[in-house]
């Protein structure tokens, strides 16, 4: 799911004509997957899915111990998260995060499902074979 | 008049697998004999599930198992106590099951008591407390004993209280499925209070504990209410505790799914060899045959010799009785010029004398298909069915 989270980063940045830093763009994927996760899990679950994404991207990328979850699913970052938002350490963390959410996604509803549901938010992205783009 | 009956054996067949970008659900081992055949293969990893039933069913044994079955250092179970059983106690009581392991504790198991929060703060105090220790632990498995306990909470009060109830009861299994968390829910529950009940409606799994009367017995029952997913075995299945903790009889007898052997066509010899003949070679391998009569006609003598044949050729065989001891069984067969002494020494023969109080037929059955396994027998005497029947249900005493 590595390879399909650095692919959305990248539609983001495409979209935002690159002038947003990648971790930002990989914060805001999360937020994009917000509305169709809603549907699926409600708003609680939208939270607890991210919340739990973030506790096993943390193992990996100790910098987002700097960002929390709002009671309202939206990310809150401490000042020294916000100073790092352009460093690659940053950009790394983004993409184990948004990596983690797709992975946690595909242990519920399945690799096909997912796709979908990426599918339907990044119309434009391409998914390919959905094998290519396995853990 | 007494009946025996004569059955011989048979194979399994294999589990399907999910279609390709379907999920795949893994199933856990429920660390109860015979309760993984009952569910379709284990319980659903990730699952929210409720164990429900009166007092003294086993429900907190059950768990338990579970519990010890799956928990390790890197995913831990987190027991929750709440008022009800404290964590001292449950230990002092459940160190007695084989399944307990001491190693275990505070390392895979660790036993957090919210009866505090629930008393003193509202649910979403609960639903935080909650929510940190299995954030802090990266827990697999998560128990709530007695949830039941901290519906009351809700309960008492008046308003919108079973909103409030299914929110709360939402958020949690929400949250505990998100974090890949395994759950059981134990609460005290009758059977009226099972309709329209939002805990039930949201929970994945639904296991029902009760103990069940039958004259001077009485047998406790599991029944897999409901369970996403995958097809559990219905109905009413036995269970009983001893040493070893919960052990659930399916109604299948865990058979559910095997492939009946192919019929080879032998026939198997009598024994007799005039019988034989009148058979056209003997009873066709894979039968069950029934043999009736009056008192003294020589039923048993024939099932005796049946045993005896397959022996001489090699088979293994069981005798299973329930109106005499192996002992007089064995003497009176000597008396008819046939050794059970030394097929028994040489593990060929195995006679079950399956005679204990409150043994359900589902027990007895687990015990016979134990035994087949166990030695192979190829051949099984049940002498007789009047004696199973009566085994199975004691009158008055």
């Amino acid at each position: 799911m590595r390879t399909l989270a650095q692919s959305l980063i990248a539609e983001e940045r495409r979209a935002a004509r690159d002038f947003t830093p990648a971790s930002r763009a990989a914060f805001r994927v999360c937020e994009k997957l917000r509305a169709p996760l809603c549907t699926f899990a409600g708003a609680a679950g939208f939270r607890s899915l991210l919340s739990r994404a973030l506790v096993l991207a943390r193992v990996e990328a100790p910098l987002l111990a700097g960002v929390q979850i709002n009671p309202d699913g939206a990310f809150q970052y401490s000042p020294e998260m916000e100073a790092q938002f352009a460093s690659a350490e940053a950009a790394q963390a983004g993409a184990v995060l948004v990596d983690q959410l797709l992975g946690l996604l595909i242990t519920f509803i399945g690799e096909a499902l997912t796709l979908r549901l990426v599918h339907d938010v990044w119309p434009q992205t391409a998914l390919k074979d959905p094998k290519s783009t396995g853990k | 008049m007494k009946n025996k009956s004569i059955v011989t054996s048979r194979a399994r067949a294999e589990k399907p697998t999910a279609g390709a970008g379907k999920v795949t659900i893994r199933q856990l081992p429920t660390g109860v004999r015979g309760l993984d055949d009952i569910l379709g293969g284990g319980l659903p990893e990730y699952s929210f599930n409720i164990i429900a039933g009166t007092p003294g069913c086993g429900k907190t044994t059950l768990a338990h198992q579970f519990v010890f079955a799956n928990a390790t250092p890197k995913r831990p179970a987190l027991y929750f106590t709440v008022l009800g059983e404290p964590a001292i106690k449950m230990l002092r009581y459940q160190q007695q099951y084989s399944f307990f392991d001491e190693a275990k504790l505070n390392s895979c198991i660790r036993f957090i008591n919210l009866t505090e929060v629930v008393v003193e703060q509202d649910l979403n105090a609960v639903l935080a407390e909650i929510t940190r220790q299995v954030e802090n632990s990266n827990a697999g498995v998560v128990v709530v004993d007695s949830f039941r306990t901290v519906l009351r909470k809700i309960a008492a009060r008046n308003g919108d209280s079973e909103m409030e109830l299914q929110s709360f009861i939402q958020r949690l299994a929400m949250l505990l499925t998100s974090f890949q968390a395994t759950t059981f829910l134990i609460g005290e529950y009758t059977e009226s209070e099972m309709r329209d009940n939002p805990v039930f409606t949201v929970a994945d799994g639904l296991f029902w504990l009760s103990q069940v009367a039958e004259r001077n017995s009485v047998v406790r029952k599991l029944q897999i209410i409901k369970l996403r997913g995958q097809a559990s075995v219905p109905g009413l299945h036995t269970i009983r505790i001893g040493s070893y903790g919960v052990q659930a009889f399916s109604r299948t007898l865990g058979l559910g799914g095997r492939m009946t052997a192919a019929r080879s066509g032998r026939r198997l010899s009598t024994g007799i060899d005039e019988l034989d003949t009148l058979l056209g070679g003997g009873i066709p391998e894979g039968d069950s045959v029934l043999i009736a009569g009056p008192s003294g006609t020589g039923k048993s003598a024939l099932a005796t010799q049946f045993i005896d044949a397959g022996i001489r050729q090699g088979e293994s065989g069981i005798i299973a009785i329930f109106e005499e001891r192996p002992e007089g069984y064995t003497s009176r067969a000597a008396g008819l010029g046939l050794n059970l002494t030394k097929p028994q020494k040489a593990g060929k023969l195995e006679i079950l004398y399956l005679r204990p109080l409150d043994l359900s037929v589902d027990e007895t059955m687990q015990e016979i298909l134990d035994a087949v396994k166990r030695t192979g027998a190829k051949r099984l005497v049940i002498d007789s069915l009047v004696g199973f029947e009566m085994a199975l249900a004691p009158g008055p005493r």
